[in-house]
C-alpha cells in the first residue's frame, strides 16, 4: 500500500469543452440542479416566504399541499422552507470537507511526490493509517473527538477523504516530474519552487478537478450520515442529513424524510454527473 | 405442592378446627395467591417482549441501579427492603416492620424470613449488612461506585440476628427509610457482591432475590427473564405476594423510536419503550394501551443561574416565567396526557401544592417587567440594554428526547417578547462535562430528576451540606436559608408541609426555577392483551402483577 | 518465486505490521483530544449525587487522572502482548464484547458483498449485452444513481415496505434471513456501483480487444462470451476492489446494523462513541485496520503470482490495477 502512480491522458480544459459545446442534456439538467442548489444557499428568502425556524404550532404534521409543498414539520413549520434555508449549511459543509481534503491531502502528495526520499516514505505511512481505517468508521471517530456539530462533521469528513487525494496528487506529481519538459526545466536549472509552481501543479490538479467534484457528492452522504448518526447540529438547524433524522421519528408522515431525501439525492446524482462528464470528456 | 392438593388440605384443616384454619387461610391468601387466580381461569403464562432504546452500560449493580434503562431489568431481578407507590407512599416488602430512635440516629428493621436469593443463598440480616456496606461505599479501587444518592451520613451497620438488622448514622437522617425504596437501594447476593468488578459486569453472573432471573443476554442486544417458580415475598402493596404470572420477560434493543411502536403495532412485540409523544394519540385510536406514569420528582424546567447577567435581575427572571406559553407546549410537543406543572415539584409529590397562578403565561406583563428592567427592544425586535442583546442560551437535555422541540417552542414563544434563545444540543458525555448547576455558559440548567422525599428538596438548592447550588445563589438568599433550615429540622409532615408550600411560592416566585411541563420520562406503548403492570414511584413499569391474555 | 518477490514479500510484511501498531496509536491521541470517559460521565452526572472528593477519589482509583502519554503506554504495552483490555463502559474485557458482535457482522458483510458482486454483475451484463435503446444508456446510469442514494435511506425505505407494509420479516428479529437479506441490500447498493463502475470499464476495454471480437464473430452465445472470455480478464481488477471494498463494508455496517437494530461491530462503535469508550473504539479501528492490511497483502503478494503479465520490479513493482484508487469509481483509472 505505497503510494503509486496511476494513468491518465493528457486531456482538454473546461473551457475548450464547453466551447465545444457538445453538452448532454442530462449534464445541462445536473448543471440547472446544482444552480438552483447555490441558489437556494445564497439567497433563501427569494424561493419561500416561510420562516424556516418559527412556525404555526396549530398547523403541525400537515401533509404536501399547494401551500406547503413539502407538508409541515411537527413544529408547524414549513418543510419546503427548512428544506431551502437548510441549503447553505448543507453544500458550505460539504465544500470544507472537500477542501480539507484536497488541500490537507494535496499538500501531503505534493511533498511527498515532489522530494521522495524519507518525506516520502513517512507521508506514505501516515496516509496508510488513515486508509486502513474505514472512512465513515474514521469519520465517526474523528468527529467524537472534536465534538458534535455539522462543521466538525464536515472536518471529519475532510480527515477521512485525505488520503485518497494525498494518493492521487502524489502519483500525479510523480509523473509530471518525470515528463521531458519538466526534466528538460530541471536541467536549464529553473529552481525547483518554480518548477513545483509552473508545471507540476496545473498539471497534477487536472486530474484532481473531478475527483473533488465526486468527492463534493460524496461528503453530502457523509455529513448526512454523521447527522443521521446524531453527530450534526443542533435545533433549529435544517441541514438536510438533520431533516431526514429528525424525520426517521415521525415515519407516520412520511414526507419528513421523503422531501428530504429527494432533493440530497437529486443534489448528488446532479453532482456525480457532472463529475463523470468532465472526466470522459477526455 | 400443587394447587390442588393444597386446596383439599385447606378444606380438611377447615372441617377440623376452624379457628387455626381461618389464621392459616389468611396466611394462604397472602402467600399463594398466584396459583388461586390460575384456577379462576385467568392466565398464567406467557412471554412478554418489551423493545427498549438502550440496555445502558455497564451491569454492575451498584453502578447501573439507578440507569433508565437497566432499572427496569433490576426492579424484575431484585427486591428491596421498602416499596413505595407512585404517590409516595412506603409499605413493608423485605423488612416487615422498622424503628427509629428519636433523633434519627439508629434504625431497626426486621425482615422477612424464608427469603433467598436466586443463588440459594438466604437473604438474611447478613446479606442486609453487606448491601448496605455496598451502597454507601463501593469499591472505588474496583471500578464499583457507591451509590450516589444513599445517605452519605451511614456509619455502620449489623445483624442482631438472623433476621434483625441495626442501622447507624453519624447524624440524623430522616431521609434513610425512603431511599431504601428507592431504585438505587436493590439486595443483590453477598455472593454476587464479594465477586469482582468484571464477574459483576456479566449479568448473567448476578443473583437477586426478584421474581425473575436472568435467563440470558447480550451486551447491546437483549435481557431475557425467566420466572423464579418459588418466589413469595413480592410487597404486599401491589395485592400480590406469589410467583409472577409470566412465564418470560424479554428486554430487547430497538433504537428507533417508530419502529419499536411499529412492531407493537403489528403485533410483533408486547410494549414500545419511549414511544414519540407525537404518534400517542393515534396509537390509542388503535386500541394500543398508553401509559404516561410520572415519577416523583421535580417537574422539567430551568434552575436560573443568578450569577449570570441579565439572570441576576429579578424582572428578567420573572419576564421568563410569564413569558413561556406552557398549554402551548402540551398542545405542539405532548398530548393531554401531559399536565401542566403546577409547581417546580410534580403534583403527585407528597406535600406538591398548586401555585399555577405564579406560572400564568402573560406575555404583556413579561413585556412590562422587561421594559421595567431596561430592557428596550431594538431592531429585529430583539431587545437591548447597553449595547446587549437579551439572549437566553439554552443547553437541551440529552436525557429527555422531547427537550430540543420544547427548547425550539419556547424560543419562538420568547422570540415574541423580544429574547434572542440559542440552543445547543450536546450528546450525554458533553453535556456532562459543559452544563452545570451555575456554570459560566449555563443561564439555565434544565432540571430532570426524581426523589423519593419532598424533604430533602430544599437542601439541594443552596451549597450548605454538599447541596448543589442550583441557583448559584450560594448563602445569600437569606429567605431560601431559612426555609431551608427549618424543614430540615421539621419534626412531622404536618409541620414540614407549610414550610414546604412557601418554599415552592417563593423560589417559583422570585423565577429562580422555570417550570416548563410535568416532566414523564418514561413512556410505554402496549399491547391490549398485556395487563395488570404497576408502575412505581419512579415511574417504572412492574410486570411481577401483569397477565397475557392469548 | 525469485530472490526478489521475498524482498518484495518481506517489505510489504513489515509496512504491514507497522501501520496497524500506528493506527492504534492514532486511535487513542484522536479520542484523547476532547477529555471525557464513560466513568468520568456518570459521576459527573449530578442525578447520581456523587461528591467532588468521590469523584477525585474514584477517577484516582482508576487511573483516569494519569498524563496521557503515561496512559497510552500502559494500554499499548498491553496491546502489544494481545490485551486489549477492560471496556470503560460495561467492566467487561474488550475481546469478549468484540466476540460476541463479530458474527453478526461478519455474516451482514459477507451476504452484502454477495448482493454487491451479483448487482455489480447484472449490471456490468447489462450494459455489454442490451440493446443501446432498451436501457444500455440507463443502466450506465445505476452505478451513479446507487452512489447518490444515503445508504440509510435505502435501509429506512426497506424495512417500511418490506418489514411492515409486507410483513415479510419481523424488524425485532435483525438476525433472521430475511431481515439480515434486506440489511444485506442496504449494505450492498453503494458497494456494488462501485464493482460495477470497473467491471463495466474492464469489460468496454476488453470487449474493444480482437479476441473478444473474433469470437462474437465465432457466434458464441453472448452468455457465454461473457463468462468465458470477458468476466475472466476484467476479475483482476475486480478482486483487487473487493479487497479495497472490505473497508466500506466494515463502514457501512455502522449506519446499516443502526438502522437494522443489528447488534454488530458498527452498533457496538455507536455505543462506545457516545460515551467516548477508547478501549474499544481502539481495538476495532485496530481489528479493521488488521483486516484491511491483511486481505490487501494478500491481494499484492498474490497478484504477481497469478498474472504473468506482471513483471517485477524490486519492490516498487505494483499491481498493474486500481489498487491505489479503486476507492473511487473512476474507470479510467483501470489500465489491464
Amino acid at each position: 500500500m505505497t503510494l503509486a502512480s496511476i494513468s491518465s491522458t493528457p486531456r482538454a480544459t473546461l473551457v475548450d469543452r464547453l466551447t465545444g459545446l457538445r453538452v448532454p442534456p442530462v449534464v445541462v439538467l445536473s448543471f440547472l440542479v446544482v444552480a438552483l442548489a447555490i441558489a437556494w444557499s445564497l439567497a433563501p428568502g427569494l424561493f419561500t416566504g416561510y420562516d424556516p425556524v418559527s412556525g404555526t404550532p396549530a398547523q403541525k404534521l400537515l401533509g404536501p399541499s399547494a401551500a406547503h409543498w413539502f407538508g409541515t414539520d411537527h413544529l408547524g413549520r414549513d418543510l419546503y422552507a427548512r428544506i431551502v434555508y437548510g441549503t447553505a449549511s448543507s453544500v458550505a459543509s460539504a465544500l470544507i470537507a472537500v477542501v480539507i481534503g484536497v488541500v490537507v491531502g494535496g499538500i501531503i502528495g505534493l511533498l511527498a511526490g515532489f522530494f521522495g526520499g524519507w518525506v516520502d516514505t513517512v507521508f506514505a505511512r501516515l496516509v496508510d493509517v488513515l486508509l486502513a481505517i474505514p472512512k465513515f468508521l474514521l469519520a465517526v471517530i474523528v468527529v467524537t473527538a472534536i465534538g458534535f456539530d455539522t462543521t466538525n462533521a464536515a472536518i471529519a469528513t475532510g480527515v477521512s477523504a485525505v488520503a485518497l487525494f494525498a494518493r492521487v496528487m502524489r502519483s500525479e506529481v510523480i509523473k509530471t516530474r518525470q515528463a521531458t519538459f519538466v526534466e528538460s526545466s530541471f536541467l536549464l536549472g529553473g529552481s525547483r519552487w518554480h518548477i513545483l509552481w509552473r508545471h507540476v501543479l496545473p498539471n497534477a490538479s487536472r486530474s484532481v478537478l473531478p475527483l473533488a467534484v465526486l468527492q463534493f457528492g460524496d461528503s453530502i452522504l457523509v455529513i448526512a450520515s454523521l447527522a443521521f448518526l446524531g453527530y450534526g447540529d443542533p435545533p433549529p438547524a435544517s441541514d438536510w442529513g438533520l431533516l431526514i433524522s429528525i424525520g426517521k421519528d415521525y415515519l407516520k408522515w412520511p414526507w419528513l424524510v421523503y422531501a428530504p431525501a429527494l432533493v440530497t439525492i437529486a443534489t448528488v446524482l446532479s453532482v456525480n454527473r457532472i463529475s463523470r462528464w468532465l472526466r470522459k470528456t477526455d | 405442592m400443587n394447587d390442588r392438593s393444597f386446596r383439599s388440605l385447606l378444606s380438611r384443616r377447615r372441617l377440623l378446627t376452624a379457628t387455626s384454619a381461618l389464621a392459616f387461610a389468611a396466611l394462604v391468601a397472602t402467600v399463594n395467591v398466584a396459583p388461586a387466580l390460575a384456577e379462576d381461569g385467568a392466565h398464567d403464562g406467557g412471554d412478554v417482549v418489551f423493545l427498549i432504546d438502550s440496555l445502558g452500560d455497564t451491569w454492575i449493580p451498584n453502578n447501573s441501579a439507578i440507569s433508565s434503562f437497566q432499572g427496569h431489568i433490576w426492579g424484575h431481578v431484585t427486591d428491596k427492603l421498602l416499596y413505595v407507590d407512585a404517590h409516595g407512599k412506603v409499605s413493608p416488602w423485605i423488612a416487615e416492620r422498622w424503628e427509629q430512635n428519636d433523633s434519627a440516629t439508629e434504625f431497626t428493621l426486621h425482615l422477612k424470613t424464608g427469603v433467598t436469593f436466586s443463588d440459594g443463598s438466604p437473604l438474611d440480616a447478613a446479606a442486609v449488612v453487606a448491601n448496605l456496606d455496598i451502597w454507601y461505599a463501593g469499591r472505588k479501587s474496583e471500578g464499583i461506585n457507591p451509590i450516589g444518592l444513599f445517605p452519605k451520613t451511614y456509619d455502620h451497620a449489623e445483624a442482631v440476628n438472623a433476621t434483625t438488622v441495626k442501622v447507624f448514622f453519624k447524624k440524623p437522617t430522616l431521609g434513610f427509610i425512603p431511599t431504601l425504596g428507592y431504585h438505587g437501594s436493590i439486595l443483590i447476593s453477598p455472593k454476587t457482591i464479594a465477586s469482582p468488578a468484571s464477574a459483576q459486569a456479566d449479568l448473567s453472573k448476578t443473583s437477586g432475590s426478584g421474581p425473575y432471573v436472568v435467563e440470558s443476554w447480550k451486551e447491546g442486544d437483549y435481557v431475557k427473564l425467566a420466572k423464579r417458580k418459588d418466589y413469595n415475598w413480592g410487597p404486599a402493596a401491589v395485592g400480590q405476594t406469589g410467583p409472577a404470572h409470566l412465564d418470560t420477560i424479554t428486554y430487547k434493543l430497538v433504537s428507533e423510536p417508530s419502529l419499536r411502536v411499529a412492531a407493537v403495532q403489528s403485533g410483533q412485540a408486547d410494549v414500545g419503550y419511549n414511544a414519540s409523544p407525537q404518534e400517542l394519540e393515534s396509537l390509542k385510536s388503535e386500541g394500543l394501551t398508553v401509559a404516561t406514569p410520572r415519577y416523583l420528582g421535580f417537574v422539567n424546567g430551568w434552575a436560573v443561574n443568578t450569577k449570570l447577567a441579565p439572570y441576576d435581575d429579578v424582572k428578567v427572571r420573572q419576564a421568563l416565567q410569564a413569558g413561556i406559553n406552557r398549554q402551548e407546549i402540551i398542545d405542539t410537543v405532548y398530548t393531554p396526557d401531559w399536565k401542566l406543572a403546577t409547581s417546580f415539584i410534580q403534583s403527585n409529590v407528597p406535600g406538591a401544592t398548586d401555585q399555577s397562578a405564579l406560572l400564568a403565561y402573560d406575555p404583556d406583563k413579561a413585556e412590562k417587567l422587561l421594559d421595567e428592567a431596561g430592557w428596550k427592544k431594538g431592531p429585529g425586535g430583539i431587545r437591548v440594554k447597553d449595547g446587549k442583546p437579551l439572549l437566553l442560551t439554552l443547553n437541551s437535555n440529552p436525557y429527555l428526547a422531547t427537550s430540543k422541540s420544547i427548547d425550539e417552542l419556547i424560543s419562538q414563544q420568547l422570540g415574541k417578547i423580544g429574547w434572542k434563545v440559542d440552543i445547543r444540543a450536546y450528546d450525554v458525555v458533553t453535556f456532562g462535562q459543559k452544563v452545570k448547576y451555575g456554570g459560566a455558559g449555563v443561564p439555565a440548567y434544565e432540571v430532570t430528576r426524581s426523589f423519593i422525599d419532598a424533604g430533602t428538596v430544599a437542601s439541594i438548592l443552596t451549597n450548605a451540606n454538599n447541596g448543589e447550588n442550583w441557583f448559584a445563589l450560594d448563602e445569600s438568599d437569606k429567605t431560601l436559608n431559612d426555609l431551608r433550615d427549618k424543614i430540615a429540622g421539621a419534626g412531622s409532615i404536618e409541620a414540614r408541609k407549610p414550610l414546604l408550600d412557601e418554599l415552592q411560592k417563593y423560589v417559583l416566585d422570585q423565577g429562580y426555577f422555570i417550570p416548563r411541563t410535568q416532566i414523564v420520562q418514561r413512556i410505554y406503548v402496549q399491547s391490549p392483551k398485556l395487563k395488570g403492570e404497576v408502575y412505581n414511584g419512579v415511574a417504572y413499569a412492574s410486570y411481577y402483577t401483569a397477565t397475557k391474555s392469548k | 518465486m525469485s530472490k526478489a518477490y521475498f524482498n518484495y514479500a518481506g517489505k510489504r510484511l513489515l509496512q504491514a505490521i507497522v501501520v496497524i501498531l500506528l493506527s492504534y496509536v492514532f486511535t487513542f491521541v484522536v479520542v484523547s483530544i476532547l477529555p471525557g470517559d464513560p466513568i468520568t460521565n456518570v459521576l459527573n452526572n449530578p442525578q447520581n449525587g456523587f461528591t467532588p472528593d468521590e469523584i477525585k477519589e474514584i477517577i484516582a482509583a482508576q487511573g483516569l487522572d494519569k498524563p496521557i502519554p503515561v496512559q497510552l503506554w500502559n494500554a499499548f504495552s498491553g496491546f502489544l502482548t494481545g490485551d486489549l483490555g477492560l471496556s470503560m463502559r460495561t467492566n467487561r474485557p474488550v475481546a469478549t464484547l468484540i466476540a460476541e458482535v463479530l458474527p453478526s457482522t461478519l455474516v451482514l458483510a459477507s451476504a452484502g458483498l454477495a448482493v454487491a458482486l451479483l448487482l455489480a454483475a447484472i449490471i456490468a451484463y447489462g450494459t455489454q449485452f442490451l440493446p443501446q435503446r432498451f436501457g444500455q444508456g440507463l443502466l450506465r446510469g445505476f452505478p451513479s444513481l446507487f452512489l447518490s442514494v444515503p445508504n440509510f435511506v435505502i435501509g429506512l425505505v426497506l424495512i417500511h415496505l418490506f418489514g411492515f407494509q409486507l410483513g415479510v420479516f419481523r424488524v425485532i428479529e435483525p438476525d433472521s434471513f430475511w431481515a439480515t437479506l434486506f440489511a444485506a441490500i442496504a449494505l450492498g447498493i453503494p458497494i456494488s456501483a462501485q464493482i460495477a463502475e470497473v467491471l463495466i470499464a474492464n469489460l468496454d476495454h476488453e470487449s474493444g480487444q480482437d479476441y473478444a471480437t473474433v469470437a462474437r464473430g465465432r457466434g458464441l452465445s453472448q452468455m457465454r462470451l461473457f463468462v468465458k472470455h470477458l468476466l475472466k480478464p476484467s476479475s483482476l481488477p475486480v478482486i483487487t476492489v473487493v479487497a479495497l471494498t472490505i473497508g466500506e463494508l466494515l463502514g457501512g455496517s455502522l449506519i446499516t446494523e443502526t438502522v437494522f437494530g443489528r447488534n454488530g461491530l458498527g452498533s457496538l462503535v455507536q455505543r462506545s462513541v457516545s460515551t467516548q469508550d477508547l478501549p474499544v473504539l481502539q481495538a476495532v479501528v485496530s481489528l479493521a485496520a488488521v483486516v484491511f492490511v491483511v486481505v490487501n497483502l494478500i491481494a499484492d503478494l498474490t497478484y504477481p503470482l497469478l498474472d504473468p503479465r506482471v513483471k517485477l520490479l524490486g519492490t516498487q513493482q505494483r499491481r498493474p490495477t486500481t489498487a491505489d484508487d479503486s476507492s473511487l469509481p473512476i474507470s479510467k483509472a483501470v489500465t489491464p
